[in-house]
């Protein structure tokens, strides 16, 4: 039954074959890519419930050339938020692609990336996580130009650089630790644990360059630039692929690293954390600034998810269980939250075509559930309790302090002081500000749109007034990792 | 079970008497059928000289009935075989290959001579692999040399008459300095068997310092105009982007791999690790093969036709076969025969993608192939495919060679040439990805395109697939073939 653990990953593959191959009309292809994507979050929810633990040696060449996947936790985790949200954009993207135009294309690349995401969420060591994540920048990159113009492919190319120049750092680092511990598998705690001593710069050279090499993709500053360049894409792509899939993948490989590699103490023995904290620290305030003055809605978000994403980074520098849970949790708060912010600047771009802040005074009247939703988001994502986002912003602060670290709660509270700053005037645009000019159209979102929006805000404001099963999992994963 | 041992050489006269008979066939499909029949028997028959060599191990053939320092001696081992199948395979695919095409490159009246070159060409590169002998195989140096300019010049342009004695002058100024390190080695040991030249050098090479010195040297540059080392590589790019793609495929997968075989040979079987480790020369090629990995690729961004890009690429893909010699370990010398067979099978497998994409449009500039894609979508997926090995993605053979040159590289207390591997592997990525992704993303140019319009049958495609497929093998089963190679070590 091990193989069953193939069937999520393999399962978009033949989808997406079938409706590249296919002339499917436009209802059908909804209908069965919606349906495809359904089944497989059906598969991955048995999966996880049924087969915790299994694993399966796809093929097995030696030491390293071994295809392996693994359920764990984190996989379990990371797996099951990526399948629901992918459900989500696919409804939403049903009606948005349709002033893009090529649906065929996008909807095929749309679900082969799933299953290549699935690949790094099951990956159960380092050289398989490497391939599904090289595929993902291939698989990828067709959504991020899906325009064809030439801003976009100049932009793609950028993409397509900054990953591939981040997956060979990754490597470099990769290579260096096959041949010190001649075992790449994940084990919670890391599989380093001999020889630690004789070797201390290796180690730091390694993981320094494995979090960096990795960290290109989740938009660490200063190899952040290609996240919003990466925004001409269509925005169900900017939506799941760089607020959630391809950067939260970049998180997700560093977490493997970090965690299930190394293992906290081995990390805190070579010091590289105390050096890439600055990184870090950097990202998080850099990225709020830069947000303050973008015109440009989907830009002011890239932004934000950088300095989103450092609090996550944070937290996993910051090698202990508090910090650890609340970058977990952040990353799940930031993942449905980004989401909706996303959707809802699509959904004005796509009824009004408007795309700057400037340019929606008043739109609030018009299209009252979708600000409602964005705002509700936004006070999430700045975190004032009770919202998702002022608990993982609690445990990371907590997090720091057992560091006896008492700057980076300040720093929290200054960016999450940013975050309203650039956050806030959206709302006050939409729903308190006159539009003089008249121009506006008064029209409502589409309800295929509204419908994921509305969803994702409601499991938003759940997340935050009940986020105890999440924490008590996240728990038990950190106890596993940590002792 | 006699007759097992003789298939080598059997397989090397089929293919010098087939193509005597050539040039008398007045029917070009004749001459196409003869070729094609004439690899395809070499491949079986090295396909069961390569088992009989797994199972009863390697063994000196002799030829005619002199014993061996008077007579003429093959060596047959494991390598050798593996050489002789990839050879006969690849030449089989090309020749497949060229049979749909040749017309668009050649003159109708001189594919039989086409045809002729080919199998004097790969006939003559097996001699230099199977060869034990020192004259014979510059013997068999001299006729791979003019055929190889011959299939280059066969167009009948003038660009390719000035590729091609560009070509043929530096190719015999190679072969010259390797003549003279012959003549150094004869004088030195009296001797031009390899075995002999060996067990005497063994004994008495403290006596001559500086001449096993010069020796190696007139090898090392003779065989590396030959086989295209950075900074000797000047004749490629131009012969490899001017000859018809069938030749450009098998100049770059196999002419280029024989004479490194032979260099192989010169290290290991005529002078030997005790000799080697004494003198500078792994390191010279460590350093030149690096150099090579770098500067091909760079020199491959800035050219602006297909064909010259993937000839840039081979020089930087020759400098990873010599940079694997000169770590000068055993898995450094297993990579260099890993990387030769799957460098052999992309590379061809590129060169027949670009090539029928040239045929099929005209145009040559990358510039305007953009949007290609939507024409000939199957050629360029195959490309893409070909090109992602090179870039390195894992389980094609790009990624299992760096991989373990890389590991290999940490193993010898080297950590910054990791760094140069995969400066180099990013450097291929410039450089192929954009083809492929303007190909098949560029819509301004494409929207204008019919889909598939240009796509050639699936008969003509179907030597690349099968190209690619092997590539695939190669690559998934990487081990198998690396533990094969390693055999030749116990």
């Amino acid at each position: 039954m091990n193989n069953i653990i193939l069937l999520p990953i393999i399962f978009p593959f033949l989808a997406a074959i079938i409706i590249a191959v296919c002339n499917f009309t436009e209802k059908r292809r909804n209908i069965f890519a919606g349906s495809i994507i359904f089944l497989n979050l059906i598969f991955v929810s048995y999966i996880v419930a049924n087969f915790n633990g299994i694993s399966m040696h796809v093929i097995k060449m030696n030491e390293f050339l071994d295809i392996y996947f693994k359920v764990d936790k984190l996989s379990v985790f990371f797996s099951l938020l990526v399948s629901v949200l992918w459900l989500f954009t696919s409804i939403y993207a049903m009606e948005y692609m349709k002033h893009e135009g090529k649906e065929k294309r996008f909807f095929a690349y749309f679900i082969l990336t799933l299953g290549v995401t699935l690949g790094i969420a099951f990956a159960g060591n380092l050289i398989t996580l490497y391939l599904f994540y090289e595929l993902l920048t291939l698989t990828t990159f067709p959504l991020v130009i899906h325009s064809g113009s030439k801003e976009a492919l100049k932009s793609g190319m950028k993409y397509l650089i900054y990953s591939f120049t981040g997956a060979t750092v990754a490597l470099l680092g990769m290579l260096i630790l096959f041949s010190l511990t001649n075992n790449l598998t994940f084990v919670p705690g890391g599989v380093i644990n001999a020889n630690l001593l004789d070797n201390k710069t290796l180690y730091f050279i390694i993981y320094v360059s494995m979090f960096i090499g990795f960290g290109v993709k989740a938009a660490l500053v200063p190899f952040h630039s290609w996240l919003p360049a990466a925004m001409v894409a269509p925005t169900p792509v900017s939506s799941l692929l760089h607020a959630v899939a391809v950067v939260k993948s970049g998180i997700f490989a560093i977490t493997r690293v970090t965690f299930y590699i190394f293992g906290a103490n081995a990390v805190r023995f070579t010091g590289a954390n105390k050096y890439l904290i600055i990184l870090v620290i950097i990202s998080i305030l850099m990225g709020s600034f830069l947000a303050l003055h973008q015109e440009n809605l989907k830009k002011r978000l890239a932004y934000s998810t950088i300095s989103q994403l450092g609090y996550i980074l944070l937290g996993i520098l910051l090698l202990n269980k508090n910090a650890f849970i609340g970058a977990m949790m952040h990353l799940l708060n930031h993942a449905v939250i980004k989401i909706t912010l996303f959707f809802c600047v699509g959904a004005i771009m796509y009824t009004t075509g408007k795309t700057k802040i400037s340019e929606i005074n008043g739109i609030g009247k018009s299209m009252n559930i979708t600000m409602f939703c964005f705002t509700i988001s936004s006070i999430s994502l700045i975190g004032i309790p009770p919202t998702n986002g002022f608990i993982s912003k609690w445990l990371l602060a907590e997090g720091s302090l057992v560091e006896g670290k008492i700057g980076f709660p300040v720093i929290l509270l200054l960016s999450a002081l940013l975050t309203a700053m650039y956050l806030f005037p959206i709302s006050i645009a939409a729903f308190f500000t006159k539009d003089e000019s008249n121009v506006l159209e008064k029209k409502k979102a589409p309800i295929k749109m509204l419908i994921p929006i509305v969803c994702i805000t409601v499991i938003t404001v759940f997340l935050g007034l009940f986020p105890n099963f999440v924490l008590d999992f996240l728990r038990a994963m950190a106890s596993e990792i940590m002792n | 079970m006699t007759i097992i041992k003789s298939f080598p050489l059997i397989g090397v006269l089929i293919l010098f008497l087939i193509a005597f008979i050539m040039p008398l066939i007045k029917k070009n499909s004749v001459v196409k059928f003869l070729s094609i029949a004439s690899f395809s028997t070499c491949l079986v028959l090295f396909v069961v000289s390569l088992n009989y060599v797994i199972h009863n191990g390697s063994y000196f053939y002799k030829i005619g009935h002199f014993v061996a320092p008077y007579g003429i001696e093959f060596s047959i081992g494991i390598i050798e075989c593996i050489m002789a199948v990839l050879f006969a395979f690849i030449s089989l695919i090309i020749s497949w290959y060229s049979c749909y095409s040749i017309e668009h490159d050649v003159n109708e009246s001189k594919v039989p001579l086409y045809y002729l070159l080919i199998n004097i060409l790969v006939g003559s590169l097996l001699g230099i692999i199977f060869s034990n002998d020192m004259f014979n195989v510059y013997v068999f140096i001299e006729i791979s040399n003019l055929a190889s300019c011959g299939i280059v010049v066969v167009k009948d342009k003038k660009e390719n008459i000035r590729a091609g004695i560009k070509y043929l002058i530096l190719s015999c100024l190679g072969s010259g300095l390797v003549l003279m390190g012959i003549a150094f080695l004869y004088s030195m040991t009296g001797h031009l068997n390899m075995t002999f030249i060996h067990e005497n050098l063994i004994n008495s090479y403290m006596n001559y310092p500086q001449a096993i010195i010069i020796t190696l040297g007139l090898f090392t540059v003779g065989i590396g105009v030959k086989s295209a080392l950075f900074p000797l590589h000047t004749w490629l790019p131009d012969a490899h982007s001017n000859a018809p793609t069938s030749s450009s495929a098998m100049l770059s997968s196999l002419v280029l791999k024989a004479y490194i075989i032979f260099l192989i040979k010169v290290l290991y079987r005529v002078m030997g690790n005790e000799i080697i480790s004494e003198t500078p020369i792994l390191f010279v090629l460590l350093a030149l093969g690096s150099l090579g990995m770098i500067m091909g690729s760079v020199l491959a961004i800035f050219q602006k036709n297909l064909k010259r890009i993937i000839a840039y690429s081979s020089v930087a893909q020759i400098g990873y076969i010599y940079f694997a010699i000169g770590l000068g370990t055993e898995l450094g010398f297993v990579i260099a025969i890993y990387h030769i067979i799957g460098h052999a099978i992309t590379k061809s497998a590129l060169f027949l993608c670009s090539g029928s994409i040239i045929e099929k449009t005209g145009i040559k500039e990358i510039a305007n192939l953009k949007g290609v894609g939507k024409e000939m979508p199957y050629t360029l997926s195959l490309f893409l495919i070909s090109s992602l090995s090179l870039v390195g993605i894992p389980l094609l053979p790009g990624f299992v060679s760096k991989w373990y040159l890389a590991i290999e590289s940490i193993g010898v207390n080297k950590l910054y040439l990791i760094v140069i591997i995969l400066v180099s592997s990013l450097l291929n990525a410039v450089y192929y990805l954009p083809i492929s992704i303007h190909g098949f993303f560029n819509e301004e140019q494409s929207s204008s395109k019919l889909y598939k319009s240009k796509e050639k049958s699936v008969k003509e495609l179907m030597p690349i697939t099968i190209l690619v497929i092997a590539m695939l093998y190669v690559g998934v089963n990487s081990e198998g073939i690396i533990n094969l190679i390693k055999t030749t070590f116990v």
